[in-house]
C-alpha cells in the first residue's frame, strides 16, 4: 500500500522527465530537419526550374538559329545565282540536292516573281505556273523581305511550312521559296530529351501544334493544355500545370521567331521532383528511425533516473528510520532509568518490610503465639514469593539503569592478546560446569584499540553467557563450543567474533536481537537489554555490532572496533 | 566488644523507620537521619560507628555528606547505598573514603554483613591508633607529655 503510493508519487516526474526526454530532443530535430528540408527542397527547385530554364534558352538558340540558317540559305542562293540561272530546274535541282545534304528538312524550292508566279519549281509537286500574288504568305514577303510561316497542309496536303527570302533586283523583285518537312522539323525540335517524360514542342500564338509532342499531340490540332491562346512574354516563363488527366507538369516556355512561335519544354513534376522525394523519404525515415531510438532510450533513461530516486528515497528513509530509531532509543534509556531509580526507594522499602515481617513472624512462632498449621505454611510460601518477585523487579531495574546510564568511559589501550584471556577466564568454570570447550583463536600480531576495558568487558562477558545459556538451551550431549576469534579487517578494523555451536537464533528474530525489552528467554530470566546495552556500547565506540544466526546450528556474534592508530 | 551504633541516611521515611526496627531487633542500636544536616548534628550529638547513607537525596547529595563527614569524623565508616547500578557514584564514594557500596535494593543481611565488616575495619583501626599511641607512650612518654602539653 505504502509502495503503491510512493510509485504514484512520481508519476507526474516520470511523466515530465519522459515529455523531456522524448519531445524535447524531437524539437531541435524536427527543426533541423524541417529547416534542413527547406533549404535543400528550394535549392533543388532552383537548380531544377533553372536548368529547364537553359535547356529552353539553349534549344529556342538552337531553333531560332536552325530558322535563320535556312533563311540565310535561301538568301544566299537568291543573291549569289542570277535569276536566270534559279529559273532553271535543274539548277534547281542541283541547289535543292545541295540543300537537303546541308538540312535533309528542305522539301522543295520555287522561284516568283512580283507578281507571285511560280517562275520555277524543284520539288515532288508540279506547282510551277501558280500564281500566289493573293496568298497572304506572298503579300508578307513582299513587305517584310522574309517569311516564316505557320504549319499548314497547302496543296500538298502534308504539314509543312514555309520559308520566303525576297530580292530587290532594279525594279524587279523575287522571291525564293521553300518548304521544310514538318515531320524532319519535328524531329529537330524533340531532340530535346530530359528524363524520361521530358519533351518539347512549339505552339503557334493560337496554341497549335507546329512540331509533333511525344505524349500526343498532333501537328496542327490544338494544344489540350493550351485551350486559349498563350500569353506573351519576355525571357522565359516556368509554371507547374496540369493536363486534363491530372498528371502534373512543370513547364518552361520561350517564344521565337519574332514571337510567333512559343517553344514548350516541360517535364512530369514527379520525375523533376524525384530527386527532393527521396529526400524527402530518406528524412522520413531517419525521424522514424530517430523516435523509435528515442523513444526508448527515454523510457529508459526515465525508469533508471526514477528507480535510482526511489534507492535514494529508501536509503534516506532508512537513515532517518535508524535516527529517530536512535534517539527514541536515547530517550528511552533516560526515561527508564529515571523510572527504574525511582522504583528502586519503594522496592528497598518493601525488602525491608519484608525482612520485618520475616523476623516477627518468626519470632512469633518461636515464642508460641502461632501455632504451626497449614495456614501458617502458605503465608511462609506468599511471603517468599514476594522476596522473590522483588529480586525480581531488583534485577530489571538494574539491567534498565545500566542501559540508561552509560557513564563516562576511560578508554585506554588494550592488547587484544592480553585482554581477551582475561575475559574469557571469567566464563572459563560456568562453560567447564556446562561441558563446554572454549577455542580461543587471537593472534598475536592483532592491532590495539583504544576503548573502555570495563565496558568491553560487559560486551564479552555478555555475549559469552549468552553463547553459553544457547548452548545450555540446545541440551547438546558433546556440550559444544565457543570460540572467540580475532582478526584485523581489511578497512583497518578489528574483527572480535564471537560464535556458539548453540541454539540459534529465529529469522524473525534476528531483527529485533539489539531491541532494548527483546528476549526469548523463559519470564524473569532475562531482562531483554543485555544485548541493546552491548550494542549501544560498541557503537559509542565507534564500531558496530552484527550477527548472524543459523537456527539449531548456532550463532556468530561479530564485534568490529576500529585499530589504534598510535 | 563494644555494640555497634549505626546511624541510616535516607530520604525515605518508612525505609527509616522498618530498617531501624529491624536492626534494633537484630540488636543493633539503630539512629537515623532525613537529610544531610540531620545526619551531621546527629554526629556531632552522639557516637555513631557506621553510616549507611543513600547516594540520591534531595538537598545535599550522599557524596558531598560522605566527604563532610570523612573530614570532620576521619573514624566513622560509611556504606554508600546508591540507586543507581551503575557504580560510577559508589566508585566515587570510595574513592572519596567510604568502606562500601550497597546498590538499591539491598537486602537487609548484606546490609548488616556489610556494616559488621565496616565496623570490624573500624575497631581494627582504632587498635591500630590505640597500639601506635602506646608503642609512644613506651619510646618517650616524655614527648606524649610534651605533646599533650603542645596541644592544652
Amino acid at each position: 500500500m505504502t509502495h503503491q503510493t510512493r510509485t504514484d508519487s512520481y508519476s507526474p516526474l516520470k511523466r515530465m522527465l519522459l515529455v523531456s526526454m522524448i519531445v524535447i530532443p524531437f524539437i531541435p530535430f524536427l527543426l533541423v530537419m524541417a529547416s534542413g528540408g527547406y533549404f535543400f527542397y528550394s535549392s533543388i527547385e532552383n537548380k531544377t526550374i533553372n536548368n529547364m530554364k537553359r535547356i529552353v534558352e539553349d534549344h529556342r538558340q538552337v531553333i531560332e538559329f536552325f530558322l535563320e540558317e535556312r533563311k540565310t540559305d535561301l538568301a544566299w542562293i537568291l543573291n549569289t545565282y542570277p535569276v536566270e540561272q534559279l529559273s532553271q530546274a535543274d539548277l534547281l535541282r542541283n541547289i535543292i540536292v545541295h540543300l537537303q545534304a546541308k538540312s535533309p528538312a528542305f522539301a522543295d524550292i520555287g522561284l516568283f516573281d512580283e507578281n507571285g508566279v511560280h517562275v520555277a519549281y524543284w520539288g515532288p509537286y508540279q506547282l510551277s505556273g501558280k500564281v500566289y500574288s493573293d496568298a497572304p504568305w506572298f503579300q508578307k514577303v513582299m513587305q517584310d523581305g522574309w517569311y516564316i510561316s505557320d504549319v499548314f497542309l497547302g496543296f500538298r496536303k502534308e504539314p509543312h511550312f514555309i520559308i520566303a527570302v525576297r530580292k530587290d533586283d532594279g525594279n524587279r523583285k523575287w522571291v525564293l521559296r521553300s518548304t521544310i518537312d514538318s515531320h524532319l522539323f519535328t524531329d529537330f525540335v524533340e531532340r530535346v530529351r530530359i528524363g524520361k517524360t521530358g519533351e518539347a514542342y512549339i505552339l503557334n500564338k493560337e496554341g497549335y501544334f507546329q512540331t509533333e509532342r511525344r505524349s500526343g499531340g498532333r501537328l496542327m490540332s490544338r494544344d489540350p493544355e493550351h485551350e486559349k491562346n498563350p500569353d506573351f512574354h519576355t525571357g522565359i516563363e516556368t509554371f507547374l500545370q496540369k493536363n486534363n488527366a491530372g498528371d502534373e507538369y512543370l513547364y518552361a516556355t520561350a517564344w521565337l521567331k519574332s514571337n510567333e512561335w512559343l517553344l514548350v519544354v516541360r517535364e512530369e513534376k514527379s520525375e523533376v521532383f524525384q530527386s527532393l522525394r527521396m529526400a524527402s523519404l530518406l528524412s522520413l525515415l531517419i525521424l522514424a528511425a530517430g523516435g523509435m531510438l528515442m523513444v526508448p532510450l527515454g523510457f529508459y533513461v526515465t525508469g533508471r533516473i526514477i528507480q535510482r530516486m526511489e534507492k535514494m528515497e529508501s536509503a534516506k528513509g532508512l537513515l532517518e528510520q535508524q535516527l529517530i530509531g536512535a534517539s527514541r532509543l536515547a530517550e528511552l534509556g533516560e526515561m527508564a532509568a529515571g523510572f527504574a531509580h525511582e522504583i528502586n526507594n519503594p522496592l528497598q522499602i518493601m525488602k525491608s518490610e519484608k525482612a520485618l515481617i520475616d523476623m516477627v513472624l518468626t519470632d512469633m512462632i518461636k515464642t508460641d503465639h502461632i501455632p504451626e498449621s497449614e495456614n501458617l505454611t502458605t503465608l511462609m510460601d506468599s511471603l517468599s514469593q514476594i522476596q522473590l518477585q522483588i529480586n525480581r523487579c531488583a534485577k530489571i531495574t538494574q539491567a534498565i539503569l545500566k542501559f540508561g546510564r552509560q557513564g563516562d568511559p576511560s578508554p585506554q589501550i588494550i592488547s587484544l592478546p592480553e585482554f581477551i584471556p582475561e575475559v574469557t577466564g571469567m566464563v572459563e568454570k560456568k562453560a567447564a560446569v556446562e561441558g563446554i570447550r572454549i577455542i580461543r583463536d587471537v593472534h598475536e600480531d592483532s592491532p590495539k584499540i583504544y576503548a573502555d576495558p570495563g565496558q568491553l568487558q560487559q560486551v564479552l562477558l555478555n555475549l559469552y553467557n549468552n553463547a553459553i545459556d544457547a548452548m545450555i538451551e540446545k541440551n547438546d550431549p558433546e556440550g559444544g563450543f565457543l570460540r572467540i576469534q580475532t582478526r584485523p579487517d581489511p578497512a583497518g578494523a578489528v574483527e572480535i567474533s564471537v560464535t556458539d555451536s548453540g541454539s540459534g537464533i529465529r529469522p524473525e528474530n534476528l531483527k529485533k536481537i539489539f531491541s532494548p525489552f527483546f528476549t526469548t528467554k523463559p519470564v524473569g530470566k532475562g531482562t531483554g537489554l543485555g544485548l541493546s546495552v552491548c550494542y549501544g556500547i560498541v557503537q559509542s565506540m565507534g564500531g558496530n555490532l552484527s550477527v548472524a544466526s543459523r537456527e539449531g546450528e548456532g550463532t556468530t556474534f561479530v564485534v568490529t572496533l576500529p585499530a589504534y592508530k598510535g | 566488644m563494644q555494640k555497634m551504633t549505626l546511624m541510616i541516611v535516607d530520604d525515605e521515611e518508612r525505609f527509616l523507620e522498618t530498617t531501624r526496627k529491624l536492626l534494633e531487633k537484630k540488636g543493633f542500636q539503630v539512629v537515623t537521619a532525613g537529610n544531610g544536616s540531620e545526619a551531621m548534628k546527629m554526629l556531632y550529638s552522639r557516637e555513631v560507628h557506621v553510616v549507611i547513607l543513600d547516594v540520591k537525596m534531595p538537598g545535599k547529595d550522599g557524596n558531598t555528606i560522605l566527604r563532610e563527614i570523612k573530614q570532620l569524623f576521619p573514624l566513622v565508616e560509611v556504606i554508600m547505598l546508591t540507586g543507581h547500578a551503575t557504580v560510577d557514584s559508589a566508585i566515587d564514594g570510595l574513592k572519596s573514603g567510604a568502606a562500601d557500596y550497597l546498590t538499591k535494593p539491598a537486602d537487609i543481611e548484606e546490609l548488616i554483613r556489610k556494616a559488621e565488616d565496616a565496623y570490624e575495619k573500624r575497631l581494627r583501626q582504632e587498635e591500630k591508633i590505640r597500639l601506635a599511641q602506646s608503642k609512644q607512650i613506651m619510646k618517650s612518654p616524655r614527648e606524649i607529655l610534651k605533646d599533650s602539653t603542645g596541644e592544652g
